[in-house]
């Protein structure tokens, strides 16, 4: 501690040697130079105004730094292109004559990862905004007062300290000094307390810049990998990077291809994956975020699009159920200039998963039984005979509808949606009740060619597809939509379907997994019949939940289900037990540990390293639905029980929804499903 | 001269300059810290440049303000980089009448662009010569063998 106040007041020599100068709390005897930091640390400074920077520089040199100073920032860029590794530090001037000043930040991040400090008598908040979200690691406010200078060396320091821990084998470390001076970084950033009160943040800030966008190397911490030599990255070789990235697609661009792309010699893919990660945020800074917002991936970058998409789809599923003559013309209209109406509301958020639901509707309408009273293709689980008598009163209730198509998009993405309960469940629902309304006419046209005889299926992570009936009393909270749908054997009688679509597995014997759905139903006067769906696939399973970035593709050998399905009274049907048997077919691919999950909240699922990583195998989901009062849904849970052997796999693809095409769908047998209908 | 006489003179001087007048704030005092015997003439070196530089900005932002179309965002920028200077100086009065012009020019209100401009050249002129006649009074000291005051 005194060491280093002496050293501050008694070294007048500012050209001491920084590069060895590292402190180190213990063995500061073998290393006295090392003292002397911040002292010698090199610093450039480029403004066109010379009055500052003449101040500046006596300033600087009063911090003991080795002071550059430029007035033009072309001369300082060439400056530092010559000299490599010459400055720790650059303070830039925001304006500039000859390049703004955030283009020279631009450049020097990314061709020689200095931190840059940013520089103005504009203190506007925006104009701060921006120097930082051009990669400006802090922005000083004229006039600059000596103080604040004294401590710039924190912002060499930090990026040093996360360059070790996340970049370090992208080998930006030159020499061995540095790495010495990493690895005694934290005895260091204890020992300098007293000098610089804000060498504190240091340590509190340095996670904060990690970014953890792609790689999985990042526990890699040992100094000693550091000793690879510093790629710079000119602009030409940077050119070469764009190109390859644009070629590749930033989504797909993953630096072992970049790499290949890019052919130059002496490249390493961590060299690359360095530089995209820099590249990415670069992108991210440059686009507002605006994608990312609601923790949305990556993979949806155009949300507008996939949107549309799903408003088209909508739109067509209406028109076909109007077709198959399921909705009343009038009924019709309303939704259509409901949905028509909503546009914007939906653009912020793609549902991407619609697709895929959609596909799974496809292909189980095919496989249901011509006889089945349901009329949707979809349901997975038959209705009893007798239940099926009770369904009474038909059509979709338009009015609820609305509702609950416009807050679908703020939602998350279908099943995950469910934070709480009934709101985000419902919204998902309608997506997904609305891609099974369309079912029927699946055969005429098939809007996504996403079936695929195969054995895949896919499947949202989260189940349920719930329909509503359609005379809801009142008013329902806003995530509720109350659709019913007539059913095609009893024309008068509304069908609810809960529709889980549950990933379950059995091991390579069968293991009867089971799937409980509880759910109350609003309902009025009218009786309705849920159904509580399952799609089991004879193959396997993929699930793909877009819950966050990931498609999880499930593969679940198996497939039967049994569902007994409990109705409540007039008010509501209630789903209860319904048991699928899944009978694995074929191969059991993996052993899976039981997974229980609250649909509701699925935090697991949201979890994006969870679902990253690993496997995530649901064992049981059980479905609770509480009846309120005929109006809301309370909660639906989902756990699945008894999967002995569940495979997930977990794909870390971006998906877009045209991806979603590939995802197979699995033919089930109808009577392979029981379902009981109490009352 | 007597240096004592002197050191009074220099004292009101700058007295009126920070508190009477407001022309210099807290700022100057700092350039006036950094200065030591390794280097004596700093402040004047640097305020000598100031005002070479600052004369410079003023016509240039003239010549922005007499354009037909005015293009107030480089109006804007170039105010800027006055008020960036000024402030880096201590130049406190100038600074101030450097935001008002950038407010004016946020407005697009051309006519109190010009109204500013005009305040700035007084306050130039004006502080400029109690800065020069400062400076005198400091270097009389200097030759006459006495110290600068502590402030």
């Amino acid at each position: 501690m005194s060491a280093m106040q002496r050293m501050s007041s008694e070294s007048a020599s500012t050209g001491s040697l920084y590069t060895s100068c590292l402190p180190v709390r213990g063995d500061s005897a073998s290393l006295p130079s090392q003292e002397l930091f911040p002292a010698g640390l090199r610093v450039l400074v480029v403004d066109d105004d010379i009055t500052c920077l003449k101040i500046l520089e006596y300033m600087l040199q009063k911090c003991q730094y080795r002071v550059t100073t430029c007035s033009e920032a072309l001369t300082a860029l060439s400056l530092l292109r010559e000299k490599k590794d010459g400055f720790d530090l650059v303070i830039s001037d925001v304006h500039m004559p000859d390049m703004d000043g955030f283009k020279l930040l631009e450049l020097v991040g990314l061709e020689m990862d200095l931190p840059v400090i940013m520089m103005s008598a504009d203190g506007r908040t925006s104009a701060v905004m921006r120097g930082i979200k051009h990669g400006a690691c802090y922005y000083l406010i004229k006039p600059v007062r000596i103080e604040e200078l004294k401590n710039i060396w924190q912002h060499f320091f930090r990026k040093k300290w996360n360059g070790s821990k996340d970049l370090e084998h992208s080998g930006s470390f030159e020499d061995s000094d540095r790495q010495k001076r990493v690895a005694d970084k934290a005895e260091y950033e204890s020992s300098v307390n007293e000098g610089t009160d804000g060498s504190w943040k240091t340590q509190r800030k340095k996670r904060d810049f990690k970014d953890d966008e792609d790689d999985d190397e990042h526990e890699n911490e040992d100094p000693s990998a550091s000793k690879k030599p510093r790629v710079v990255w000119s602009v030409e070789l940077h050119q070469q990077f764009v190109n390859a990235v644009n070629q590749l697609g930033i989504d797909k661009a993953v630096p072992k291809r970049i790499l290949e792309l890019m052919n130059v010699p002496g490249l390493t893919r961590e060299n690359v994956a360095s530089h995209l990660q820099k590249f990415r945020l670069y992108l991210k800074r440059i686009s507002g975020m605006n994608q990312h917002q609601s923790g949305l991936p990556n993979s949806f970058c155009n949300p507008m699009e996939a949107n549309s998409k799903v408003g088209s789809l909508i739109r067509l599923d209406f028109h076909s159920l109007a077709a198959a003559g399921q909705i009343p013309p009038q009924t019709l209209a309303a939704l259509h200039a409901e949905l028509l109406g909503q546009p914007s509301g939906n653009l912020l958020l793609p549902r991407i998963e619609s697709p895929v639901i959609l596909q799974a509707s496809n292909q189980n309408s095919k496989i249901l039984p011509a006889e089945d009273e349901v009329a949707f293709g979809q349901p997975l689980f038959k209705c009893q005979s007798g239940t099926s008598k009770r369904f009474s009163s038909s059509g979709i209730d338009a009015q609820d509808m609305p509702s609950s198509f416009s807050s679908w998009p703020s939602n998350q993405f279908g099943f995950m949606g469910s934070n709480n309960d009934l709101g985000g469940l419902n919204n998902t629902n309608n997506s997904l009740l609305m891609q099974m309304l369309q079912q029927p006419q699946q055969h005429q046209q098939e809007p996504f060619n996403l079936v695929t005889p195969d054995s895949h299926i896919a499947i949202n992570v989260q189940p349920s597809c719930l329909i509503v009936p359609s005379q809801l009393p009142n008013s329902l909270s806003g995530g509720n939509c109350s659709i019913a749908i007539n059913h095609n054997s009893q024309p008068s009688s509304n069908i609810q379907i809960g529709s889980n679509s549950v990933l379950t597995t059995s091991k390579s014997t069968l293991n009867p997994s089971d799937i409980a759905f509880d759910y109350s139903i609003l309902s009025s006067q009218s009786t309705n019949a849920p159904l509580g769906m399952a799609q089991v696939s004879d193959g396997d399973f993929k699930n793909t939940g877009l819950l966050s970035n990931y498609s999880i593709p499930v593969s679940v050998p198996s497939s039967v289900s049994t569902s007994s399905v409990c109705t409540s009274g007039a008010a509501g049907w209630r789903l209860l037990n319904s048991n699928m048997n899944i009978a694995s077919l074929n191969r059991l691919p993996g052993h899976l540990p039981n997974l229980s999950g609250s649909l509701v909240n699925h935090d697991m699922v949201r979890n994006n390293r969870f679902v990253g990583k690993g496997t995530w195998l649901p064992s049981r989901f059980s479905v609770h639905g509480i009846e309120s009062a005929t109006t809301n849904w309370n909660s639906m849970k989902t756990s699945v029980d008894d999967v002995d052997k569940v495979k997930q796999e977990f794909s870390m693809d971006f998906l877009d929804g045209s991806k979603v095409e590939k995802t197979k769908l699995p033919n089930f047998p109808s009577n392979d499903f029981m379902g009981v209908l109490s009352k | 001269m007597d240096v004592r006489l002197l050191q009074r003179q220099w004292v009101d001087h700058i007295s009126a300059l920070f508190f009477r007048e407001g022309f210099l704030d807290a700022q100057f005092t700092q350039l006036q810290q950094l200065q030591d015997a390794s280097t004596p003439d700093f402040v004047v070196e640097v305020v000598t440049l100031y005002f070479e530089d600052a004369d410079r900005l003023l016509n240039n932002l003239w010549n922005t303000l007499s354009q037909p179309v005015v293009d107030f965002k480089k109006v804007d920028a170039q105010v800027h980089q006055l008020k960036g200077s000024s402030a880096s100086i201590g130049a406190q009065r100038v600074k101030n009448t450097c935001v008002c012009f950038i407010n004016c020019c946020e407005e697009g209100d051309l006519e109190a662009c010009f109204g500013c401009l005009h305040r700035l050249k007084l306050e130039f002129t004006q502080w400029k010569s109690k800065l020069e006649a400062l400076f005198r009074i400091e270097q009389q000291i200097v030759a006459a063998g006495g110290s600068l005051p502590m402030i």
